[in-house]
């Protein structure tokens, strides 16, 4: 077995720069807000080293940020990364607070070499502009202790010897020892890792602690150390957290861009689609906004969400600032292959511009301002006619034939209006409408189809109180 | 010397003047408030059969210009207008085009269309809160491949707005009718065609035409709508049994008293 680990040094520090447009020094302070636990490359150029005294690492740079550490926050981070590495190699195992741990031994036969899963790691790892270390060992915690040590090497591939060598010249202090054995070996006068191996088993049970043996004989493999796969839950959740807040809504666009690049990744990834994007904007104070973003149709694009989402901030300002963004999918689509005519047609898929435009309208005038409209069996005109919704659109020939209707008018007042005036010329009627004795809406008109004096024809009808009113218009 | 002088300086000032015309150009073009000549020959669509044999068999140009605006300049709605462009809607909305529907100024009659065989599938009734958001939709109907026809009743329309309206109708290749109110008559409009909508009486519609680009004025003429009412027309030589006859007791007299 060969196992590959990556250790982030300062996962939240990355996970932050990248929400940013301007580069500067971060730092990671510890929860009592003393010392700087984490130092990103810039800060590290000016001299901070985790550990620094907070006043010492502001006086050598005042434009410091600083981040307080948030454990839990850091493994959400952690299974983000776990994601995208998914797709790339499995079985994977997340190693918190800040490694992944992937068994390599497979994958070799995949990508070819070691080597070739170590440059693509490495590549992938600047695509999303992450720092790791990478190492490779004969156990998980071999490749662990490596990592973390920085002593990962890429040509020492899968050479057995050229592996156990380095492990064994690794110093006691990076071989992850509690304190107190740790300086009970070195009192012994033990420098290395090899030269604890060298010990008889039992010696080093009865000197030191019996779970001391196991935590040595488990780096060397000869004790098993099972490991839990990890495996992608099917929804989709990314977070981006912000140093400075946020208070206009183009500022949060762009964080957004690199959220939706990765959604789109997923879903093509999956092959499936969404319509239906929930953002959570969180504030200082807990209860965050929803912000639902819903499409008329599948889509996978992340350009055509991110111009959704820009129609919906432009109706919507933000009410207190933003400090983080979650993005979340639960609803996931089949994807549909697109209904060309043909292969090479220049025909713009219908079904997929339909779903734009009505995304479009929809975000920009809310889901209420549009809607289609159908025939109600009804005798009351006015409950005669309702409205739908927009579905997908649908193709033509399914003409609603419904043979028997009586002459109506193309217009009709939501409100029936008092007739004003007498009518210059009566066309038609009565047509007597008595219905609605079930459910109390009771209807009792006589229509007749007249000519106003300003030349419009009007459906007009006489009530039970001898009222006339103006219920629609011939157009 | 001196003449080196004024030369340099007026080759600094043409360069300037140049640069600034053609920024004003860009602008202006940009802003769509110039009309292009050559964009009129690229951009020339065929028009759509209006359905009426009267206003088809006209010699020159005829019908709805596609790609172009159409302006129905009438003062009360309910003279005849959409049994004007019903066969419009029919023919589109059959062949599987959307029409949009963009503030109408009552509900359009779910039954009554479907009596006129238009698919309600492909009818789309959308409302808009303020100008902006009536041309931001327009635009946006009229750019895409899935629309037919979009009809909008607008309060008010800047001409800047139309234009705009004129380019997306282009580019789109699309066909748009707005409905206004008949003293705009008066006022230019970038419209392909604009017609004046009168009522005559009850089963006809008299259509002047004020404008159609390509082509000279017309003389008015009277446009027969048989099924407007879905009554027999030929009301005065032999009534139907079914229509019962006046005289009528009700509104004779003053409606607001029958109420009481």
């Amino acid at each position: 077995m060969l196992w590959l680990y990556l250790h982030f040094p300062h996962l939240l520090l990355d996970h932050l720069q990248r929400s940013r447009k301007e580069r500067s020094a971060m730092v990671v302070i510890t929860e009592s807000g003393q010392h700087v636990q984490q130092a990103c490359a810039r800060a590290r150029e000016l001299g901070i080293e985790p550990g620094l005294r907070l006043k010492t690492a502001l006086s050598l740079a005042s434009e410091l940020a600083t981040v307080q550490a948030d454990p839990e926050r850091e493994r959400l981070i952690l299974t983000q990364q776990a994601r995208w590495l998914y797709r790339h190699a499995a079985p994977i195992t997340l190693c918190p607070p800040d490694g992944l741990l992937v068994e390599a031994g497979n994958l070799q036969r995949l990508y070819g070499s070691v080597g070739a899963l170590w440059d693509r790691i490495e590549q992938l790892l600047a695509d999303h502009q992450l720092t790791a270390s990478l190492a490779v060992g004969q156990t998980p915690l071999a490749a662990r202790l490596c990592a973390r040590a920085g002593r990962g090497c890429r040509d020492h591939g899968d050479d057995k010897a050229l592996l156990a060598a380095r492990l064994k010249a690794l110093p006691l202090d990076h071989a992850g020892f509690e304190p107190r054995t740790l300086t009970r070996l070195l009192r012994l006068g033990l420098t290395t890792l090899g030269d604890v191996f060298a010990l008889p088993p039992k010696e080093l049970a009865r000197r030191l602690a019996p779970e001391t043996l196991v935590y040595v004989q488990k780096i060397q493999g000869n004790r098993p150390d099972p490991q839990t796969a990890w495996q992608p839950p099917h929804h989709f959740e990314q977070q981006a957290d912000f140093i400075q807040d946020i208070e206009r809504a183009e500022g949060l666009l762009f964080p957004l861009q690199r959220l939706l690049g990765a959604l789109e990744d997923d879903l093509r990834w999956r092959q499936e689609d969404t319509d239906r994007l929930l953002l959570l904007l969180h504030h200082h104070q807990p209860p965050a906004t929803p912000v639902i973003i819903g499409a008329a149709g599948p889509e996978h694009r992340a350009e055509a969400f991110l111009n959704l989402i820009r129609l919906r901030f432009e109706q919507q300002a933000l009410t207190s600032p933003v400090t983080a963004l979650t993005l979340q999918v639960t609803r996931f689509l089949p994807r549909q292959t697109a209904t060309t005519e043909d292969l090479l047609g220049d025909e713009p898929d219908l079904q997929e511009a339909w779903h734009t435009l009505i995304s479009r309208l929809q975000m920009k005038l809310g889901s209420s301002a549009l809607h289609r409209l159908a025939p109600q069996a009804d005798h009351r005109p006015e409950r005669a006619w309702t409205t739908q919704g927009l579905g997908p659109l649908r193709g033509s020939g399914s003409t609603a034939t419904v043979p028997h209707h009586p002459a109506r008018p193309l217009w009709l007042m939501p409100h029936p209006q008092p007739l004003q005036e007498t009518p210059r010329d009566w066309l038609a009627g009565p047509e007597r409408i008595s219905a609605g004795w079930w459910d109390g809406q009771r209807v009792h008109r006589d229509y007749y189809i007249a000519q106003l004096a300003s030349g419009a024809l009007a459906w007009v009808f006489r009530d039970v109180r001898e009222g006339w009113f103006i219920h629609g218009w011939f157009g | 010397m001196v003449e080196i002088n004024l030369l340099s300086e007026y080759c600094i000032f043409k360069q300037y003047f140049e640069k600034r015309m053609s920024d004003l150009l860009q602008n202006l073009i940009h802003d769509a408030r110039v009309w292009q000549g050559h964009q009129h020959h690229k951009a020339r669509h065929h028009n759509e059969p209006t359905g009426f044999a009267a206003l088809d068999a006209s010699p020159g140009p005829s019908g709805w210009p596609r790609g172009a605006l159409s302006e129905c300049l009438l003062n009360d709605h309910g003279i005849g207008e959409l049994q004007l462009v019903l066969p419009l809607i029919r023919r589109l909305s059959q062949a599987g085009k959307t029409v949009f529907w963009v503030n109408p100024p009552h509900t359009p009659y779910a039954p009554a269309l479907a009596r006129e065989e238009i698919a309600l599938d492909q009818v789309v009734i959308i409302h808009t809160n303020n100008a902006d958001d009536l041309l931001w939709t327009l635009e946006n109907c009229l750019r895409s491949p899935v629309t037919g026809l979009v009809m909008a009743w607008p309060d008010k329309l800047s001409s800047r707005g139309i234009r705009r309206l004129q380019l997306a109708a282009e580019a789109g290749s699309n066909l748009c009718i707005l409905f206004r109110s008949a003293h705009h008559a008066q006022q230019s409009s970038p419209a392909a065609l604009r017609l004046t909508l009168t009522p005559a009486a009850p089963h006809k519609l008299e259509v002047s035409t004020l404008k159609r680009r390509g082509s000279w004025p017309e003389p008015p003429g009277i446009l027969d709508m048989p099924g407007r009412t879905g009554i027999s027309t030929h009301r005065d030589s032999t009534i139907p049994a079914h229509v019962i006859q006046g005289p009528w007791p009700g509104p004779t007299t003053d409606p607001q008293q029958t109420r009481e």
